[in-house]
């Protein structure tokens, strides 16, 4: 995020939330926006599902799935010729005005209707709403990042935030919302196929040098290692032959799971290192037990950027073992050099010492009797953290328009299979459900898979009171129970994909985007047909 | 500022002396991984017994006296946790011969923030307790219930439905309110509330919550502090308590003798 939660509580004056079921998926962020909308604040929401924040909104806009640089486009394009546009934020701060202006100005409101289906009318009101109150904040999750076009839908919401000004204030900005509580964490120290901690790219000779320096080896690799989906490719290629899986269930969660366990059925050897056996993890060689967070000492990195430590309450249960003693031991017995840690805080004073963005956090600081948190970038121990991000000067200078042209999913409905299917989260279950389908209260709420179908189109595939269907793509088939609401739009179907035993994902489509490597599981096409019980 | 310190301070000495003659007492304790419930023993760092931020002890307390049968267990509380205890005692949740309660007496600041009508424990109906502090007026009435009187009843509704609307169904009402203990919960029964949805159904899921407080609900006000959704709860629980407090003329927490009208009722 380029901003702080708390600030859309304090601050934000309209809020533009797209592809993110905020309350269910995020509610203390939606506790944020609330506290935001009772103070005065206006709400956007733009989702091909009515999510419940959705129906607190003053607008809602509900487009095709997979058309969302169309609409955002058609924004710009409504706060260009209307004059709403941050002009001298654009002159001072930003280049590429030009050639962005030139792409979308084809986006008039009404060529955007045909492509998303969103009235016309609706666009301009949104785009005058979201202009005209600053700060305004763009909140985002998945909905916009799991495309074919992920990168591109990125983009095109940094364009809109930087055309209206709303970069580098308290209030504004692009707020991607991570989902689990460490993601961010993950990603900052170095969980990517091309970056050391802090995002020091592989592939630059001094970041080379200074990490072998560091770890007193020679020969660190400086090329791009392999993308979670590039691995299991290479599973079924050969060219991947052992794969260690630390707390994933790709078998659940990655797109196109027949095909995903026909690749790791392929390996040499699979370690998976959990707290529960997985679905994954029943197909490993070697299962390595790891800690709740109950049972482990170190940090979690939230999605603001946020550096908070976590704090063993009971010691770890039977065999399991904290997760960085786990590596730590297999790096001692590899009989490498660089494994001796004692504590997570010695390991928190390495990445301090290697890694820029957190070069001033130690574990004294985030005691709450000191600064109890720090945000990154917090370069020094007297650097007081970064609440939000690109104030008076962007990392690169001058904030870069992208100018992009929509592009049509990878996978559009046809004759033989006319839905689209969007995948998504419940508030009473977490991931692939190695968790919350553990436990009781939860499972209780929701106990099995369901799809979300329209009215309409139940009454066009003739479900008739039936209470289950098959629902079917290319890759896959599952069968499962039905609920029909008018709160997913005419054409699109809704399945969560926590469950298993009716995986969602035997359905998607791994069609990636080209530079971040997201499977585009929010658009792929299926068939759905009522099952006589 | 300088008040409260000494109050704090004599709050620990307090606690110190009647420590060894209780099996512990229980009162909220911050350390450096936050601030809880705790049952503090002889021994124990007192300068971590703290009175902020308020969380209701009584289920503590309750969960405590049944585990240990025996024991005698003291309680630093709020005039809240007073009247929730009292509210406990008469539905067997907990038995006041086995409690000492060393009463605090909030500010005056306090009172206005919870709007409370008693900011003080009445101790004289405990059978072993004291005070500590001296007891201030009562806060000013909550001033969305009048804003809340003049709306007339289509209004209300609309009212309802739209705060309802935002309700994310974490039972965290539920699960804070120091007089709630049931361990079949009629919100997590599919006959009563169809699971699974949000925001869980209107008004079913907000207005059996508030039928189950009707004579019971003792206004710590902690439901709505710890809802995430900013719902103003008390607004509901307040007109709840007028309610019974005028066709039973019952006030929930006053008196440790009088019975509950809705259990007579029924029984
Ligand atoms: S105010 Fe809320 S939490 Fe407190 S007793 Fe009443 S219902 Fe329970
Ligand atoms: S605390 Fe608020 S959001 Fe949670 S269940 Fe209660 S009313 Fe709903």
């Amino acid at each position: 995020m380029t901003n702080s939660v708390p600030e859309f509580s304090a601050y934000t004056e309209c809020f533009l939330i797209t592809g993110s079921n905020t309350t269910e998926a995020h509610p203390l962020v939606a506790s944020h926006v609330m506290e935001g909308l009772e103070r005065g604040a206006k709400l956007i929401v733009v989702d091909p599902r009515e999510v419940q924040i959705g129906r607190l909104a003053h607008l809602y806009l509900r487009p095709r799935p997979g058309t969302d640089v169309a609409w955002l486009n058609g924004l710009m394009n409504v706060i260009i010729t209307e004059g709403l546009a941050d002009e001298e934020f654009v002159a001072n701060r930003t280049e590429g005005y030009e050639e962005l202006k030139q792409v979308v100005l084809e986006y008039t409101p009404e060529q955007v209707e045909e492509i998303t289906s969103i009235p016309a009318d609706d666009l301009r009101k949104a785009a005058r709403m979201y202009a005209s109150h600053k700060p305004a904040a763009i909140l985002y999750a998945m909905g916009i990042t799991q495309h074919s076009t992920g990168t591109d839908n990125v983009k095109s919401c940094a364009n809109l935030a930087m055309l209206t000004g709303n970069m580098g204030i308290p209030g504004g900005g692009v707020n991607p919302l991570r989902g689990q509580n460490n993601v961010q964490g993950a990603c900052d120290l170095g969980g990517l196929p091309n970056v050391y901690p802090g995002y020091q790219k592989v592939t630059l000779p001094e970041m080379k040098e200074k990490f072998e320096k560091a770890w007193g080896v020679t020969g660190l690799s400086d090329k791009v290692g392999l993308q979670v989906t590039q691995m299991i490719h290479g599973a079924c290629d050969g060219s991947v032959r052992a794969l260690y899986v630390m707390a994933e269930n790709p078998l659940v969660s990655d797109p196109d799971i027949n095909h995903a366990r026909h690749c790791l059925e392929q390996l040499d050897f699979l370690v998976v290192q959990d707290i529960f056996l997985s679905e994954t993890a029943r197909l490993a060689d070697v299962v390595l037990p790891g800690t709740s967070y109950l049972e482990k000492e170190g940090t979690f990195t939230g999605t603001d950027r946020r550096i908070q430590r976590v704090r063993k309450v009971i010691e770890p249960v039977g065999d399991s073992r904290a997760d960085w003693e786990i590596i730590c031991q297999l790096g001692q017995r590899m009989g490498a050099s660089g494994f001796d840690f004692a504590s997570p805080k010695e390991v928190m004073e390495e990445i301090a010492r290697l890694t820029p963005i957190y070069g001033g956090v130690s574990y004294e600081r985030l005691e709450p009797e000191n600064e109890g948190f720090l945000q990154w970038p917090v370069t020094a121990p007297d650097h007081p953290g970064t609440p939000f991000l690109h104030k008076g000067k962007f990392s690169r200078g001058r904030g870069k328009f992208h100018a992009i042209h929509f592009k049509e999913a990878a996978e559009l409905p046809d004759e033989e299979y006319p839905f689209i299917l969007t995948t998504g989260r419940l508030m009473f279950h977490f991931h692939t459900g190695t968790m919350t389908r553990r436990t009781e209260k939860l499972h209780q709420e929701v106990p099995e898979a369901y799809v979300e179908i329209h009215p309409a189109d139940a009454a066009r595939i003739g479900l008739d009171g039936q209470k289950r269907v098959r629902v079917s793509s290319r890759r896959g088939e599952i069968e499962l129970a039905v609920r029909v609401t008018e709160y997913i739009k005419p054409g699109v179907v809704f399945i969560p994909f926590h469950f298993a035993e009716a995986a969602a994902n035997a359905l998607t489509h791994a069609a990636l985007d080209p530079s971040s490597g997201i499977p585009e599981y929010k658009v792929c096409a299926v068939r759905v047909e009522p099952v006589s019980s | 500022m300088a008040e409260q310190d000494t109050l704090i301070e004599q709050i620990r000495a307090h606690v110190e002396d009647k420590l060894p003659a209780l099996d512990g007492i229980v009162a909220l304790r911050r350390t450096s991984e936050g601030t809880a419930s705790y049952l503090f023993h002889e021994g124990d760092d007192l300068s971590q017994l703290v009175l902020n931020p308020r969380y209701p002890l009584s289920t503590t307390v309750s969960m405590l006296q049944k585990r240990f049968p025996e024991a005698r267990f003291g309680i630093v509380a709020r005039g809240c946790d007073s009247r929730a205890l009292v509210e406990m005692a008469k539905r067997n949740q907990i038995d006041p011969d086995r409690l000492y309660l060393l009463g605090v007496a909030c500010t005056a600041e306090e009172a206005e923030e919870c709007h409370c009508a008693t900011p003080a424990p009445d101790i004289a109906q405990w059978p072993q307790a004291e005070l500590l502090g001296t007891p201030v007026e009562a806060g000013s009435p909550n001033p969305i219930v009048a804003e809340y009187d003049a709306m007339p009843l289509e209004e209300r509704r609309v009212f309802w439905k739209q705060q309802f609307s935002k309700c994310i169904k974490c039972y965290g009402c539920r699960n804070i309110c120091p007089v709630c203990f049931c361990e079949a919960c009629a919100l997590e029964n599919p006959a009563w509330v169809e699971p699974g949805v949000l925001a869980p159904p209107f008004p079913t899921f907000h207005l059996i919550k508030a039928m189950h407080m009707a004579a019971r609900c003792v206004a710590c006000r902690q439901c709505e502090l710890a809802c995430p959704s900013h719902i103003p709860l008390t607004v509901l629980y307040d007109l709840m308590r007028r309610d019974v407090g005028r066709m039973f003329g019952y006030v929930p927490g006053d008196d440790l003798e009088a019975l509950p009208p809705l259990s007579l009722t029924l029984e």
